[in-house]
């Protein structure tokens, strides 16, 4: 059975282009163009997976609300935001919600579709195996990643990670010791426009993701004028 | 005109200070008011005084024969002044009911010293048509009358000797056989025998006895004398009771042995008689003859007593007015003060001058001083008989009620001067400091208001704002400016941020619709056109979100985290993976040697690094190095990046590291002026300044960045060590 992925996006145009693109990868789509709507629509079913832009019409926290009242009825259902708000705050507020990855206008649709696969793949993956030892799984010096459940573990304690940050952070692992570039770990975001500006944002939110949980941790270094590089000693 | 323009007035203060001296003029013009009124005051006086003696002058006029019961000369007559005496006079010896000073005129007779045996003073005075006469003899052994004896020289006795009315010559002994009431005799030509049997009634006196010797007082009528009252007086002292031989005879006239008088002078009881009664308080008459003599007199004492200095705040406050008046005058009036005018010798003078110009004919009105704080006005009028002046009339009168009425409110008008002057002098300092201190606070928010950049930091201003004055008002309209610019800066920041968020969607609508578009025909999907398309959309993506960018710049640092971060190694790391990223460009190093601090956010300092790197490649001329160069100050840190290439335009130093200044022309239309920008912004977010300039040989620019650093410390040390890695690798 297909997979229903709800678009929740008040411009027509842009709806109708998601839509189409989506609908042609396979999928269900419906789609809503006011919060009242999506509501609605999600009471009667709730999809696989949901598309929120976070300004819809007048109201301008439309999207975070709706977020939370999904979330609510479904703690793990995967939900991306993608909007031309992307100001750090909104990221981050967005994050904190439980999205699970939030993506700035313009969008590649290659990317979305990329996206929407891989999310609704390791949701499934997440709910086989829910807390079994993970056969697709890294290991990293201290470092467990699973790419396909998009789960991390740093010491054996469980790190959240967005989308886009897991994917950077898996680009920079690949090769331990290696100094990766802006622009490799550009390509890792799979967004349009990204700046170094934007790849030291993410970063410096991975790292503090990381020492939450280790004080030590240390293992994200910057190449001034290059890009990072992962070390396995601290 | 352009000195005038650069000459710049006094402050607030000094102006108002100074609008403040103008009140000076009150206590200028209270005192030329004050010396008005003295003046006219005293004029006013001279003139009452100078009628009054005229009118007693004409009183005396036509009356010589008021003035002609005196020798016209004196010179051939010692004479004995005969003192009026205010009280009536008991005779006992006692010089108490004279009156006060009485006994400073007395006369001395005998030896020089006067303490000799038989020495005595003399005192005379008269009083309703009695002659009293007061001795002071010096005579230890004195020896009383033995009234067995009918001779009378045979003790001490005093003898008178005069001119009868009736032009026979008059001699009486005044005799005393023990103290108390004494005897008179008149006596035979030979002064041994009493001429007529019974004592004299009409001379009556009493005698005393004191430690020295005895004193006399006795009296006897004008009437005796006659009118040329020619009188002489011996005293006759016996020391030998037994023998009673006249040891001395002390005389009043010089020559012994012979019958000669001196001259009783009194006042003229006739014109006494007129002036009597016009006296009036603080007055004195005296009517004055062509001799200067003293006719008459009548009134009180003008001089008074001296009020009692006491020590007290007042007295000294008075006391300094007194020594501050001749400056106050000097400087009011312009003239030289003199204080009372004059004082003793030339009150002597004073009066020589008003009764010798008075007796030439000639009214006159003068002051003369008494003391230091006494004056009285002389004023004296002629008086004429058949075209003679036969005398003059004198009129004293204390201005003393004038001065101290001018001296009280001279004081006053000081005090009040000077209490209201200070008064006002604070309360206008105060006025002034307040104002000037407002006002200097209100420029100081109002230029801090906006930054040098001209960004406002403020949107309203927070003093002033509720005073109801001008200044509040001032401050309100700045406020209400201020507020509107801020507005509009607002609208002009959130400019690119709502561009981009209006831009995004139809942005994201094209660029969906393009990816559609070459999904559903695959016949486009390699075309040009596409591309070029896809490109657009991508280079306005760029341009709105590098807008964004610069506009939250400020914004995002301030919630950017710093480290103490080691400036060396950062900077070798970013020039070592320079090296490897722009391999067309030859880069050289030349760090500080040593770790330098600096408490930074590493990924700003690197964005820095970067436009700043950019900037220099795209300037740099072909095979020309960059040099990256690192030193270290005492408390500052300054990179700097140099290329050779083009130099800067003249006058771009400044505005080089403005928003949306860009040099380059328009090669390179990507460029928006930002990155210098956002060089300069996170330059002054780290609390460092940046700069640009023209290297020494003109071979190329210099951009030079200066950050604080921090002093090295072990453990900042540890702390870079885990950031920055030692090497880069490739």
């Amino acid at each position: 059975m297909a997979k229903s992925i709800a678009i929740v996006e008040d411009d027509p145009d842009q709806r109708a282009n998601y839509a189409d693109a989506i609908t042609k990868k396979g999928y269900v789509v419906r789609s809503y163009g006011s919060r009242e709507e999506a509501l609605a629509g999600f009471d009667q079913q709730l999809p696989d997976l949901v598309i929120l832009d976070i300004i819809l019409g007048e109201e301008v926290d439309a999207g975070f609300q709706l977020c939370r009242d999904l979330l609510a009825r479904a703690p793990t259902l995967p939900v991306i935001f993608l909007t031309e708000r992307i100001n750090e705050i909104d990221k981050i507020s967005g994050l904190r919600l439980g999205a699970w990855d939030y993506l700035p206008k313009p969008i590649s649709l290659d990317y979305l579709a990329e996206r929407i696969s891989s999310l609704l793949r390791i949701n499934e993956v997440r709910a086989e195996q829910a807390e079994t030892e993970s056969p697709t799984a890294r290991r990293i010096g201290d470092l467990m990643l699973d790419q396909d459940a998009l789960l991390v573990s740093w010491k054996g304690e469980r790190i959240d990670l967005s989308g886009t940050e897991f994917r950077m952070l898996a680009k920079l692992v690949r090769a331990p010791g290696h100094a990766v570039s802006y622009e490799s770990l550009m390509n890792a975001t799979m967004q349009s426009l990204v700046t170094n500006n934007t790849i030291n944002t993410h970063m410096r939110n991975i790292r503090k993701k990381f020492e939450k949980v280790d004080k030590e941790f240390a293992c994200i270094k910057s190449e001034y004028g290059y890009g990072y590089r992962w070390s396995n000693e601290s | 005109m352009k000195l005038l323009h650069r000459i710049r007035g006094p402050r607030l203060g000094t102006k108002i200070m100074l609008l403040g001296l103008t009140l000076l003029v009150v206590p200028w013009f209270s005192y030329r008011q004050l010396v008005e009124m003295e003046h006219l005051l005293i004029q006013g006086q001279s003139n009452a005084q100078l009628l009054t003696a005229e009118g007693i002058s004409t009183l005396f006029n036509g009356r010589e024969d008021l003035f002609n019961d005196l020798p016209v000369t004196i010179e051939d007559f010692e004479s004995l002044y005969a003192n009026p005496l205010q009280n009536a006079i008991r005779l006992d010896g006692s010089l108490e009911d004279w009156g006060e000073g009485v006994d400073d005129k007395a006369l001395r007779f005998g030896s020089e010293t006067g303490k000799a045996d038989g020495d005595f003073q003399l005192l005379l005075g008269e009083r309703g048509g009695q002659l009293y006469v007061h001795m002071d003899v010096i005579d230890p052994e004195h020896v009383y009358r033995n009234t067995e004896y009918l001779r009378l020289d045979n003790a001490d006795h005093i003898r008178l000797s005069f001119i009868r009315a009736d032009g026979d010559d008059g001699r009486v002994s005044i005799v005393f056989s023990k103290p108390g009431v004494t005897t008179a005799y008149e006596m035979q030509p030979d002064w041994r025998f009493a001429s007529a049997g019974p004592p004299s009634n009409s001379v009556q006196g009493f005698m005393q006895e004191t430690e020295q010797g005895y004193r006399v007082e006795f009296r006897m009528p004008l009437s005796l004398l006659g009118s040329s009252r020619y009188f002489g007086l011996a005293l006759v002292d016996v020391d030998d009771p037994e023998t009673g031989e006249i040891r001395r005879i002390v005389q009043t006239l010089p020559t012994a042995g012979k019958e000669s008088f001196n001259l009783v002078v009194l006042r003229s009881p006739e014109v006494l008689n007129i002036i009597q009664g016009l006296g009036y308080s603080g007055a004195r008459i005296l009517v004055i003859d062509p001799q200067k003599r003293v006719r008459a007199e009548t009134g009180t004492n003008v001089s008074r007593n001296e009020p009692v200095r006491k020590d007290n705040l007042l007295e000294n406050v008075q006391r300094w007015f007194k020594s501050l008046r001749p400056w106050v005058h000097w400087i009011i009036t312009g003239e030289q003060w003199t204080p009372a005018r004059s004082l003793t010798e030339d009150a002597a003078a004073t009066t020589e001058i008003v009764i010798g110009s008075s007796l030439e004919g000639d009214p006159i009105a003068l002051r003369r001083s008494l003391s230091e704080t006494q004056e009285v006005i002389m004023a004296a009028h002629p008086i004429v008989s058949r075209n003679k002046v036969i005398g003059a009339v004198v009129v004293e009168q204390n201005i003393d009620e004038i001065l101290t009425f001018q001296r009280s409110a001279l004081e006053q008008v000081i005090l009040v001067s000077i209490v209201s002057l200070f008064a006002v002098f604070i309360a206008l300092l105060a006025f002034s400091a307040r104002l000037a201190w407002r006002i200097r606070s209100l420029r100081r928010e109002a230029s801090n208001a906006i930054d040098e950049y001209g960004r406002l930091r403020i949107g309203e201003l927070q003093r002033e704002m509720y005073a109801g004055d001008e200044i509040g008002e001032l401050a309100r309209s700045v406020s209400n400016m201020l507020s509107k610019l801020q507005q509009h800066n607002n609208f002009l920041e959130s400019m690119p941020r709502t561009l981009r968020h209006e831009i995004n969607n139809p942005l994201n609508t094209l660029s969906t619709s393009l990816q559609n578009l070459a999904e559903e025909n695959p016949e486009v999907r390699d075309s040009k056109y596409l591309e070029s398309a896809k490109r657009g959309v991508m280079r306005i993506g760029a341009i709105v979100q590098n807008l964004a960018d610069a506009a939250n710049l400020e914004e995002s640092l301030e919630a950017e985290e710093r480290e103490d971060i080691d400036i060396e190694l950062l900077l070798q790391s970013y020039v070592a993976n320079c090296r490897i990223t722009h391999k067309d460009c030859e880069f050289i190093y030349r760090g500080a040697g040593r770790p330098v601090y600096a408490n930074v956010s590493d990924y700003r300092i690197e964005q820095l690094l970067d436009k700043i790197i950019d900037n220099a490649i795209d300037f740099h001329r072909n095979n020309t190095p960059i040099r990256v160069q690192l030193d270290s100050y005492r408390d500052h840190l300054q990179i700097t990046v140099a290329n050779r290439g083009p130099l800067l335009p003249a006058n771009a130093e400044k505005s080089l590291f403005d928003s949306m200044v860009s040099h380059r022309g328009r090669q390179n239309r990507l460029h928006f002026g930002l990155g210098l920008y956002v060089v300069r912004i996170i330059a002054e977010r780290h609390g460092g300044i940046v700069r640009a300039m023209n290297l020494a040989d003109a071979s190329g620019v210099a951009i030079m960045v200066q950050l604080p650093r921090v002093a090295t410390e072990d453990e900042s040390s540890e702390l870079h060590e885990q950031i920055v890695p030692k090497a880069a690798t490739g």
